[in-house]
């Protein structure tokens, strides 16, 4: 009971302080008049007397009054509003100040907590799965490829020999046509196996996953929907679950739909999410491997991702080390050539969908936290600044006899109302941070667009400011509680001079924030110059006016390679036609948009090593790609309209290729058969050498590769392709073509489904993405950095100006010149810059490193990356010295020596 | 209303002047002016406080719940804040005046026992 009246009365005492202020003040007069009347009848007092008498038998309202309020129990919250209202005052009669140091605190906290909800969105938020930390994606590995598909039997053997293993599941993906009421649409398709959902330990949200019935060759055809696919196309109805929906030109019952925001593990990188899903219906047969543990020589054909589920209480580690003792029994088993350096993986599914973004992620988290620090160091700078124009004030407070405590207390709640400005603005920056980074990051980052402002992030916010207010207001007020009155007050009416103590902490805070400033503007500098490298590599094609989109030809419609050929014909065709088109053609993948599998071939007079084969990257095209996309050519010529489906196969080589296998020969007329050593292989003859594209990513090693007229390598070896990419090049803007373009295909089959509308330089874009990101933010906060530290700067040689006035005076009465009182105001500014250069460069040598996997073609102690920013640094310094120093220089002699 | 420096006017003890504040509240609700009178009516003008320093033990009794405030109308018809002791205040003054029986006795048994005007 009694803690109810405890806040009760607190409540009251806050709450209703004016009335319980204006009650006690009526009971007490109302005691005193009682009082005094009394005295009046019964004493026969004059009524002077008696008012006298009541009030010295009462003995001091106010002293009581002050106990009473002592007694509601909330003197130290009363005394905090108290203290905040005054801060309040105090801020408000220094708008300038204020504003400033409020803005510097909301840019520290705006920025971190917008870094801190990208941290949360993407690696503290758990994947939609349950127990994720029990998930592994597999793949295989051999030499020139380090993470590519599985085979079935290694599927099979995977999920019966690795005891790690409670279960695994194959999958891949593609892309279907859903056809609904006559409008078709392309949409990115997981084909999954049954094990996939229950590996995953999700269900769909209506109906139900796939059969083993379903999962097989020939087994019903049936489809899961995704929420959004669901939402969009079929309003949301759930009747569909049952029905029979057209996909591809074929009728699929729908089985469920997926909850929103379901992903595969693969899911989350540039190509984007999977939004239906068909059953995989794989058999070791198709895939030319043995059913059962038993494993093909080789492995058999390469073209799953597979996803395990861990057996309760197994680890990653764990499953990787059976991995690799069953690879080696396979190795040692002839399965697998010694020379190919096969090996098989696990990745914990976290890793593998955040692993390469997680240290970009940290580095820049980190950097937002060094701006943070800067913007405390110089809020910190500010409050002793404020301070040394109030020890006046707070000198006359000590001697009226406010304790040292209050007083530290009353600055710290000032600093206190200051950040909580602060930190308002920065909630709202961050809002505003969040906004963009969810509109504006590329695809390529997994999870980046699912920041928000949850309770968390502000959460976050809160924290910081609290711990600004802190570092900010701490050391202010502990130079307070050193204000001695006899000192402050005898000076006079002259206010008094900075100490040197008081002068140096705030030096040392400035040099603080250049050393801040100085290891962050070198990461920013290295991300840069990295970048730039990026950008500066060959990548063999020119991408600027080139548009693409995907386009497919389903078999439903276009039953043979004739077919396809001669659409892919007439649609060159009429494209070509259309105005401000250079150059069109098709090819089977575009460069940098995803990775190329190769073909075991037979090079004429090219013997391989024992135990290696003679892979070469395959690409297929039609006539026009080569011009459309920008190759070089090194020597014979493109394909053009002669490299018909009955004209002798024709084939074109990358420089690597003609390095590797033709060295030292003429390439041209050399004869090269498609597939392993089969001697009724189909032979092509080389026409034509290439540059070298980087396909598989800017930074990745060059691999032998060849292309085929996709007419020829569809009878030869027999691979028709019918998901092909058109590539147009504009002689001006690429988006002008989009709709013209549309209309052509139109024109010709209104059925086709366009997907993935992109220029080539988006698809450039993308590639570089995650440097791209830390570069632009690194970048940002540099910039914020070198402002902060150029205002802290600014300050502080303001201050010694102001404060040596009158020795300037004096010294210019005596023959200083201007110029000698600028050099010597400007050096108190660069002093402390030059201290912080030093210490900052030092630290930057021991940082950087942590960034040494995001750096290409850069050390991250590189040279001219340090020279220039040192050199930067320094001119930002004397730069923000010199406005300052040039009201020393104009130090008036008459006026300071009058004064 | 005693002027001189009596050796009566003594400082009481917070807890006694609460105890004794109670005591006056069983009887009927007053206000603060009423307790006062009623305090020096009781204690035959031997404790004759400060009568300021009653409104602090007021406050500090409401804080505890030993007592509530109401306003009514007083004698002279105006609004005056009156207090009423609780059960709360009620349990809680009889362990008070029991602790009170029992060190009063013991504290009159030591002075029994000392020397007389020695």
């Amino acid at each position: 009971m009694a803690w109810y009246h405890a806040v009760r009365t607190a409540f009251d005492a806050i709450v209703r302080r004016a009335r319980e202020e204006r009650q006690m003040d009526d009971e007490m007069r109302f005691h005193l008049e009682m009082e005094a009347r009394r005295l009046m009848t019964e004493n026969r007092m004059s009524e002077e007397e008696a008012r006298l008498a009541a009030a010295r038998s009462f003995g001091g309202v106010e002293r009581y009054k002050d106990a009473v309020r002592d007694e509601r129990g909330t003197s130290w919250l009363e005394d905090m509003v108290q203290d905040a209202r005054f801060g309040f005052r105090t801020l408000r009669r220094k708008p300038g100040f204020t504003i400033i140091a409020s803005l510097t605190l909301a840019l520290g906290i705006g920025a971190s907590t917008t870094l801190f909800g990208v941290v949360k969105a993407v690696l503290l938020t758990p994947l939609p799965y349950a127990k994720p930390e029990g998930i592994a994606v597999l793949w295989s590995a051999w030499k020139g490829f380090d993470q590519t598909w599985l085979s079935f039997d290694e599927y099979e053997g995977w999920k019966a020999g690795i005891p790690a293993f409670a279960n695994v599941g194959l999958f891949s993906d593609g892309a279907v046509n859903l056809t609904q009421n006559g409008e078709s649409e392309r949409l990115r398709a997981g084909f999954i196996d049954r094990d996939i959902l229950p590996i995953l330990g999700v269900e769909p949200e209506l109906g139900r996953g796939f059969t083993a019935e379903e999962d097989t060759p020939n087994g019903p055809s049936v489809i899961l929907l995704g929420h959004d696919v669901w939402r969009r196309r079929f309003g949301g109805d759930p009747s569909v679950v049952g029905r029979a929906i057209e996909v591809n030109g074929r009728s699929r019952v729908v089985v469920g739909v997926m909850p929103a925001g379901f992903r595969l593990p693969l899911d989350f990188g540039a190509s984007g999410p999977t939004l239906v899903w068909v059953p995989l219906g794989a058999t070791a047969e198709q895939n030319g491997a043995i059913p059962g543990p038993a494993f093909q020589s080789g492995g058999g054909n390469h073209g799953f991702y597979a996803v395990a589920r861990l057996r309760p209480g197994a680890t990653v580690l764990q499953a990787n080390r059976q991995l690799s003792d069953r690879v080696a029994q396979l190795r040692r088993d002839g399965i697998y050539p010694e020379e190919q350096q096969f090996r098989a993986f696990a990745v914990g599914v976290e890793d593998q969908v955040t692993g390469r973004l997680r240290p970009v992620l940290l580095v820049v988290f980190a950097a937002v936290g060094f701006v943070l620090l800067i913007a405390c160091a110089n809020v910190a700078g500010l409050l002793l600044v404020h301070g040394e124009q109030r020890r006046r004030e707070m000198a006359l407070r000590v001697a009226l006899g406010a304790g040292g405590q209050r007083l530290t207390r009353q600055l710290l709640t000032e600093t206190v109302v200051l950040t909580g400005l602060g930190a308002g603005l920065g909630v709202a920056l961050a809002a505003a941070g969040v906004w963009l980074v969810r509109n504006t990051a590329p695809a390529a980052l997994p999870r980046v667009a699912e920041t928000r402002l949850d309770p968390l992030v502000l959460g976050f916010a809160l924290a910081v400011g609290v711990l600004a207010a802190l570092v900010a207001g701490l050391l202010p007020a502990f130079q307070a509680r050193g204000v001695a009155p006899s000192m402050e007050l005898r000076d006079g009416g002259r206010t008094a001079t900075s100490g040197p103590g008081r002068l140096r902490w705030r030096q040392t805070l400035v040099a603080i924030e250049v050393a801040l400033a100085v290891v962050l503007v070198i990461g920013a500098g290295l991300m840069i110059r990295s970048v730039a490298n990026l950008f500066a590599i060959d990548a063999g094609i020119r991408p600027e006016g080139v548009l693409t989109l995907r386009l497919s030809t389903p078999a439903a419609w276009y039953p043979d390679s004739v077919r396809v050929s001669a659409f892919h014909e007439e649609l060159r065709r009429r494209v070509s036609a259309l105005p401000g088109v250079q150059a069109v053609g098709l090819v089977r993948i575009l460069p940098l948009a995803s990775e190329m599998g190769d073909w075991g071939l037979q090079v004429e007079g090219y013997t391989p090593p024992p135990n290696q084969g003679t892979p070469g990257d395959w690409q297929v095209v039609t006539p026009g790609y080569f011009e459309a996309m920008g190759l070089r050519l090194v020597q014979g010529r493109f394909f053009d309209d002669r490299d018909r489906m009955d004209a002798p196969p024709a084939m074109i080589i990358n420089r690597r290729f003609a390095e590797l296998y033709l060295a030292g020969r003429a390439p041209l007329g050399a004869r090269v058969r498609i597939g392993g050593p089969d001697q009724n292989a189909p032979q092509y003859t080389i026409v034509g050498v290439v540059d070298n594209v980087r396909h598989n990513g800017l930074t990745r090693e060059v691999k032998a590769q060849f292309y085929a007229p996709q007419p020829q390598f569809a009878t030869n070896p027999g691979n028709t392709s019918r998901n092909m990419t058109l590539v147009v090049r504009a002689s001006s803007d690429p988006q002008r073509l989009v709709a013209p373009v549309r209309a052509a295909i139109r024109g010709l089959d209104p059925r086709l489904p366009i997907s993935e509308v992109r220029t080539m330089n988006e698809v450039v874009d993308q590639a570089i993405a995650a440097p791209r990101f830390a570069m632009e933010l690194l970048g940002l906060f540099g910039v914020l950095a070198l402002v902060l530290s150029a205002i802290g700067i600014f300050g502080i040689v303001a201050q010694v100006v102001a404060s040596r006035t009158q020795e300037f005076g004096i010294r210019a009465a005596l023959g200083a010149t201007p110029r000698n009182l600028l050099m010597l105001s400007l050096g108190s500014g660069v002093r402390q810059a030059m201290a912080g250069l030093i210490v900052g460069v030092a630290a930057a040598v021991v940082l950087t490193r942590t960034m040494t996997t995001m750096l290409h073609g850069v050390t991250p102690t590189d040279p001219v990356t340090f020279s220039m920013v040192v050199a930067l640094t320094a001119l930002v310094a004397v730069g923000a010295s010199l406005v300052p120093a040039r009201r020393a220089a104009r130090t008036d002699v008459a006026k300071v020596m009058a004064g | 209303m005693t002027e001189s420096g009596s050796p009566s006017r003594s400082e009481v003890l917070q807890g006694t002047l609460e105890m004794l504040t109670l005591k006056a509240l069983t009887l009927q609700p007053m206000h603060g002016w009423g307790i006062s009178i009623r305090l020096r009516q009781m204690s035959g003008d031997v404790f004759d406080v400060n009568q300021g320093s009653l409104y602090p033990a007021l406050q500090r009794m409401l804080r505890r719940g030993l007592i509530r405030a109401y306003y009514a109308d007083s004698e002279n018809n105006r609004k005056a804040r009156y207090y009423e002791i609780t059960r709360e205040g009620h349990r809680y003054l009889e362990a008070q005046m029991a602790e009170w029986e029992h060190s009063s006795r013991a504290v009159n048994r030591v002075l029994r026992f000392a020397p007389q005007g020695a």
